[in-house]
């Protein structure tokens, strides 16, 4: 199954993982991160896309884990509520505050790690074609894909300005001040060639006629495969749990 | 017959604008690569949205805001996208006092940047506490943890925080933009859109 194929049940997936993240207690929450860890190894759909991006979700996750433990013992510190559950160097932790540490850093989980694995299953030009096949407007979708060419150009073109301006002897090793100031000289040449860029790149693509050519006509859908009745199951199943909450919240 | 968003973004993504609004975009994403090299202290981070809200136009802004945050989700700051209606209002903002002429005099500037920074941080705040509970895992968590420690509820605390830190991040960055802007070329700067929000009657193109 190809990467475009597979996106409208991740995306429901998305979706059911940020329902639960409101709607489930913590503990199942908690249980939801640790199968999609497990997930990211175990299931093909939801496997990185490249070594670099693998990488980034392990970093992530470690960050992730350092900062939820972190937060779960400030909250226990901090918030001077409930039972005393434990002591570390002499410093009480309360019950209240470990349990709405837990909460927060289990949805913030939760949260971070169903958008991530998301993106890291998914070249961003395909997820943006898909987005085009569903209606997004051809400039927008020309506006991502510049952005990534320029997101590749632009740190070089940055470090080239900084040692251009470092040889003139602008002062960006100096006082506060001073760098503030070597901040503008490489901000305004950023900024100029970026608009000189612009105009050259409006000119070539109005000549092309590219902003006025008609939107491509939509492709007929071949019977609905296996991936839409997944969809379809996600999202329903997300759907029951939102309702089953509020309706429970209704009742008290 | 009043337009529609579509019709509107169209009209303002027309010639340079859409390769400036990718640029932008790309420098809401980078912009602390400059800030870090600098070792100044600055986010920063919606600096591109700033300027093509001055130059372009608020809806073109929006879009630019949107785009940089949905970037960041996908390219290691998942959180972000849970925040594209804050950079929104920023973009929705500031191309709103661009328009009115606020980016003629240092002094509108400043005032339209503090202004900002109550917005922002008025808009943030509710996102952060009822999604994230105030934590976003960055250094300002333990201001957050610290008002809530002194008493104050979750959504004041985050507030709060917001209140600290928006309003000089937003007022640095709305002076750069407005000195940026400022030493730009008219003969470049007239082939946008947003050119006449900085034009001044005794400054002739």
């Amino acid at each position: 199954m190809s990467a475009r194929q597979n996106l409208p049940p991740k995306l429901a997936f998305v979706a059911f993982l940020w329902v639960c993240a409101f709607t489930l207690p913590w503990t199942i929450q908690a249980f939801l991160c640790l199968l999609l860890v497990l997930g990211r190894f175990t299931i093909p759909a939801l496997r990185p896309g490249s070594s670099r991006a693998a990488r980034a979700f392990s970093r992530f996750i470690l960050y992730s884990i350092a900062v939820a433990t972190l937060v779960s013992l400030l909250n226990a510190v901090l918030i001077r509520e409930g039972a005393i559950v434990g002591n570390i160097f002499g410093i009480s932790l309360h019950q209240e505050g470990l349990l709405f540490g837990a909460r927060t850093a289990s949805r913030l989980l939760l949260l971070s790690f169903s958008i991530l694995l998301f993106f890291v299953s998914t070249p961003l030009p395909d997820f943006i074609q898909y987005l085009q096949e569903k209606g997004l407007p051809p400039y927008l979708a020309l506006l991502l894909l510049l952005t990534l060419h320029f997101l590749d150009q632009l740190p070089n073109r940055i470090h080239q300005i900084f040692l251009a301006q470092q040889a003139r002897g602008a002062p960006v090793d100096s006082g506060m001040i001073s760098r503030t100031k070597a901040l503008f000289s490489i901000l305004s040449p950023l900024v100029l060639s970026s608009i000189v860029e612009s105009i050259e790149r409006g000119t070539a693509l109005e000549l092309r006629g590219f902003l006025h050519r008609p939107q491509a006509s939509q492709p007929v859908e071949q019977g609905r495969s296996h991936t839409y009745w997944l969809t379809v199951l996600v999202l329903s199943l997300a759907i029951v749990i939102l309702s089953y909450s509020i309706v429970k919240w209704l009742i008290g | 017959m009043s337009k529609s968003i579509r019709q509107r973004i169209a009209e303002e993504m027309t010639g340079a604008a859409l390769p400036f609004v990718a640029f932008c975009i790309a420098l809401n994403l980078t912009a602390g690569q400059i800030t870090a090299a600098l070792k100044i202290p600055l986010y920063l981070d919606s600096i591109g949205t700033i300027l093509v809200a001055v130059l372009i136009g608020p809806w073109s802004a929006v879009i630019c805001g949107s785009a940089a945050n949905l970037l960041a989700a996908a390219l290691g700051n998942p959180s972000m996208i849970f925040f594209i209606p804050v950079v929104a209002v920023i973009g929705a903002f500031t191309g709103f006092l661009a328009r009115l002429g606020w980016f003629r005099k240092w002094y509108l500037v400043a005032l339209g940047g503090l202004l900002q920074g109550i917005l922002a941080a008025a808009a943030s705040a509710p996102i952060s506490a009822y999604l994230f509970s105030g934590v976003m895992m960055a250094g300002t968590d333990f201001l957050v943890l610290y008002f809530r420690s002194v008493g104050n509820t979750l959504l004041n605390s985050v507030l709060y925080q917001g209140l600290t830190s928006d309003p000089a991040d937003k007022l640095v960055s709305y002076l750069i933009v407005f000195f940026l802007t400022k030493n730009l070329p008219l003969r470049l700067v007239s082939r946008l859109r947003g050119a006449s929000n900085l034009r001044t009657p005794d400054r002739p193109s």
